[in-house]
C-alpha cells in the first residue's frame, strides 16, 4: 500500500498542513472584516475559526480543538447567522472611510504587530509552553471541579444572568414596536 | 471550609434570588422598593459584621481577607445608598424593577467577588458577572425615544473589547509564570518585571480595569452611558465598578514589585492624560451628568497617582480618595435623582434657583460639588492631599504639579454648578419636595463628607492595615 507519505517525507506534510491552517485563519480573517455582505463576513469568521481549531491540533490539544470546533464553528457563527436571518433586511449605506483614519490606524497596527512580535521571540518562555503536564480531559476535568471550582459555579450563575437579561430586554423591545 | 466567610456574597445572592421571585408575578412597586431598602440595609450589617474575618476557601482561589471585606463594606454601602437615593426609582419601568433591583444585586455581587478573587480566571469572571448585569440594567428606562439602548449597545463593544484586551494580557501572564494564582505569580513577578513580555502582559491585564475606571484610552463608553442610562442606574455605574476596579488594580499592581519602573512609567502617563482630559472635556458640557462623566475620568487619574506610588501610603489614599468618591458623587446624583421630576436627565440651568427650591438639596449639591473639587474641610480635599504627598514621596513632582493644575481649572466647572444652584433665580421652577428618608440621606451625605474630610486619620489607619495585607 502506498501512503502520501512515501513520496514526501512527513515533517514536510506536517509543515504543510500547518502553513494552510494558518493561511485558513488569516484569510478567513481578512474575509471577516473586508466584504461588504455581513453573511460572507460570518463565513470568514468560521473559516478563520477552522483554521485555529487545526493549529490547536498541532499544539497537541484534541480537547480545546474540538471544544473550538464545537462552540465557535457550531455554535456561535450558526448563531450570528440566525440573528441576521430573524432580522429585518437592513442595506446601510458603507460610511465613508476617511484617509487619515485609515493611515493612522495603519501606523498603529503595524507598529503594534512589529513590537508583539519582537516581544515574543525575545521572550525565554519556559517549559510551561510545551506538553510538560498531563493535560487530558480527565486532568482538566479534575483541575475545573477543584481548583478552578469557583469560576466553573460562577460560570452558570453568568449563563442564568444573561439568559434573563436577553428575555428581558427583548420584553422591552417589543413593547416599543 | 467556613461557610461564614462568604457569607456577604450568599446574602446577596439570595437578595437577588428574592428579586426573581418578586419579578415572576406582578408586585407592587411600593412593596419592592421596601424590600430593597430592607434588604440592601441588612447586606450593609452583615458586612460590617464580616469585616475582621480571613481566611481562604475555594482551593484558595479565593481570600478573605481586611482588604477584600474593606471594600465588600464600601459595595455594600453604596448599593444601599443608591438604593435610598433612587427611592421611588422614577427612571426605571415600573413593571421591570424587580427585574432592576435582581440585577442591581447581581452586579454588587460580581464586584464583590472580584475583590476577594485572588486567581486570574475568578477575576475575570467576577468581573462579567458585575459587567453582564450592568450591559443589562443600562437599557431599562422609563423613557420614550431616550438613547438608553445605544448607550447598552456602546457599553457591551466598549467592554467586550476590554476584556478581549485582558483575557490577552492574562495569556501573556500565564505563559511567563505558569499559574493563574496571584500568589504564584507573585513569586515570579518581581523577577521578571525588567523583561517587556511581562510588563506588557501586566499592563493589558490591567486594561481591564482602567476600561472599569475610565481611564483614558478606556474612557469613550462614560459620557455616552452617563447620558443615556436612567439616573438611578447611573449613580450604580458611576461609583461602584470604580471601587473594585481601584480594588483590583492595587491587587496586581502590588504583583509587579517595587522595581517596576516601566509600568509606573506607563501609569505616570495615564494619570496625567486622564486629568487633564477629563477637565478640560467637562469646561464645556452642559448636560450635568455628562458632566459628571468627564469629571469621573479626571478622578480616575488622581486615582492612578496613589496607585503607581507602589507603597502602602499611596495605596492607602487610593482606597480613601475612591471612597471619598463614592460618598460625593453619589450626594451629586441624589440631587440629579431629586429634581428630575419623571426620569429624565439635568441639565445646568435645570438646577437655577435650587437654593428656594429646596435649600437643603442646593446645600448638599454645593457640598457635593467642592468636594468633588477638593476644596478643604471636605473628604475630596483630604482625600487629594494623601494622594499628592504620596506621589510627592516617591519623587513624581512633575506628575503633582499637573495634577495641582488640574484641580484649578476643575474649580471652574464644579463651581458652575454652584453658581447655577445659589446665583440664579428659579424662573419659574417648581420646588422640590423630598420625603423624609431623601432628608436624612442629604444629612447623611454632608455629616459624611465634612466628617470624612476633618477626621481622616481612622479610615487612613483601616486603609493601611488592608494594604498590608497585599504588600508583601
Amino acid at each position: 500500500m502506498t501512503t502520501i507519505s512515501d513520496f514526501i517525507p512527513p515533517i514536510i506534510v506536517a509543515q504543510g498542513a500547518f502553513w494552510l491552517m494558518v493561511a485558513l485563519t488569516l484569510a478567513g480573517a481578512f474575509i471577516a472584516v473586508t466584504l461588504p455582505k455581513i453573511l460572507h463576513n460570518i463565513l470568514g469568521l468560521a473559516l478563520s475559526m477552522f483554521g485555529v481549531t487545526g493549529i490547536y491540533l498541532f499544539l497537541g490539544s484534541q480537547f480545546v480543538a474540538m471544544m473550538q470546533l464545537l462552540i465557535y464553528v457550531g455554535a456561535i457563527c450558526i448563531t450570528y447567522i440566525f440573528a441576521i436571518m430573524l432580522s429585518p433586511p437592513q442595506e446601510l449605506d458603507q460610511p465613508k472611510k476617511r484617509k487619515t483614519k485609515v493611515i493612522a490606524a495603519l501606523i498603529v497596527s503595524v507598529v503594534a504587530f512589529i513590537g508583539m512580535i519582537q516581544m515574543i521571540i525575545s521572550v525565554n518562555w519556559g517549559p510551561g509552553t510545551t506538553l510538560t503536564r498531563d493535560w487530558s480531559i480527565k486532568t482538566l476535568g479534575q483541575q475545573l471541579l477543584t481548583r478552578y471550582f469557583l469560576v466553573f459555579e460562577l460560570i452558570s450563575l453568568l449563563l442564568a444572568i444573561a439568559i434573563i437579561g436577553a428575555i428581558m430586554i427583548a420584553g422591552i423591545g417589543q413593547k416599543r414596536d | 471550609m467556613n461557610f461564614l466567610l462568604f457569607l456577604p456574597e450568599t446574602f446577596l445572592l439570595l437578595m437577588a434570588l428574592i428579586f426573581f421571585c418578586q419579578s415572576l408575578w406582578k408586585s407592587s412597586a411600593a412593596l419592592n422598593q421596601g424590600l430593597a431598602f430592607f434588604l440592601s440595609a441588612l447586606g450593609v450589617i452583615v458586612c460590617l459584621l464580616n469585616l475582621n474575618s480571613s481566611g481562604e476557601l475555594f482551593y484558595k482561589a479565593y481570600r478573605v481577607d481586611l482588604f477584600s471585606q474593606l471594600f465588600k463594606c464600601l459595595i455594600s454601602l453604596g448599593l444601599f445608598l443608591v438604593v435610598v437615593l433612587g427611592r421611588k426609582f422614577k427612571g426605571i419601568t415600573e413593571g421591570l424593577q424587580p427585574e432592576f433591583f435582581m440585577f442591581l444585586s447581581l452586579s454588587s455581587l460580581g464586584l464583590m467577588l472580584m475583590v476577594s478573587s485572588v486567581e486570574l480566571l475568578t477575576i475575570f469572571i467576577a468581573m462579567e458577572l458585575s459587567s453582564y448585569s450592568i450591559y443589562v440594567l443600562i437599557p431599562i428606562r422609563n423613557q420614550v425615544g431616550g438613547n438608553q439602548m445605544e448607550a447598552a449597545i456602546k457599553y457591551i463593544i466598549f467592554g467586550a473589547a476590554a476584556t478581549g484586551v485582558m483575557l490577552f494580557g492574562m495569556s501573556y501572564v500565564f505563559g511567563v509564570t505558569q499559574s493563574t494564582y496571584l500568589a504564584d505569580i507573585l513569586q515570579k513577578m518581581p523577577l521578571l518585571i525588567k523583561e517587556p513580555v511581562a510588563v506588557i502582559g501586566l499592563l493589558l491585564v490591567l486594561c481591564g480595569f482602567f476600561f472599569k475606571l475610565a481611564v483614558v484610552p478606556f474612557h469613550f463608553w462614560t459620557p455616552d452611558i452617563y447620558q443615556g442610562g436612567a439616573n438611578e442606574t447611573v449613580s450604580f455605574v458611576a461609583t461602584m465598578p470604580k471601587l473594585a476596579g481601584v480594588a483590583l488594580l492595587l491587587r496586581l499592581v502590588s504583583l509587579a514589585g517595587t522595581e517596576a519602573i516601566t509600568l509606573v512609567q506607563v501609569l505616570v502617563l495615564l494619570a496625567a492624560v486622564s486629568m487633564t482630559f477629563g477637565n478640560l472635556a467637562a469646561l464645556v458640557q452642559k448636560d450635568l451628568k455628562r458632566l459628571l462623566a468627564y469629571s469621573s475620568i479626571a478622578h480616575a487619574g488622581y486615582v492612578l497617582l496613589g496607585i503607581l506610588t507602589l507603597n502602602s501610603a499611596g495605596f492607602s489614599a487610593a482606597i480613601f480618595h475612591i471612597s471619598a468618591y463614592l460618598l460625593m458623587n453619589l450626594a451629586c446624583f441624589l440631587v440629579i435623582c431629586a429634581v428630575s421630576r419623571e426620569g429624565e436627565n439635568v441639565t445646568i440651568n435645570d438646577l437655577s434657583g435650587l437654593y428656594r427650591r429646596s435649600p437643603l438639596l442646593a446645600f448638599t449639591l454645593a457640598v457635593g460639588a467642592f468636594a468633588l473639587a477638593g476644596i478643604p474641610p471636605t473628604a475630596g480635599f483630604t482625600g487629594k492631599l494623601y494622594l499628592f504627598i504620596a506621589a510627592l514621596n516617591q519623587g513624581h513632582l512633575a506628575l503633582v504639579i499637573i495634577a495641582a493644575v488640574n484641580t484649578a481649572i476643575s474649580i471652574y466647572y464644579y463651581l458652575n454648578i454652584v453658581r447655577s444652584a445659589y446665583g440664579q433665580d428659579p424662573d419659574g421652577l417648581p420646588a422640590v419636595t423630598l420625603s423624609l428618608s431623601n432628608r436624612l440621606l442629604n444629612y447623611g451625605f454632608i455629616l459624611a463628607i465634612f466628617l470624612m474630610g476633618t477626621f481622616p486619620a481612622w479610615f487612613i489607619d483601616l486603609a493601611r492595615t488592608a494594604c498590608k495585607t497585599i504588600i508583601s
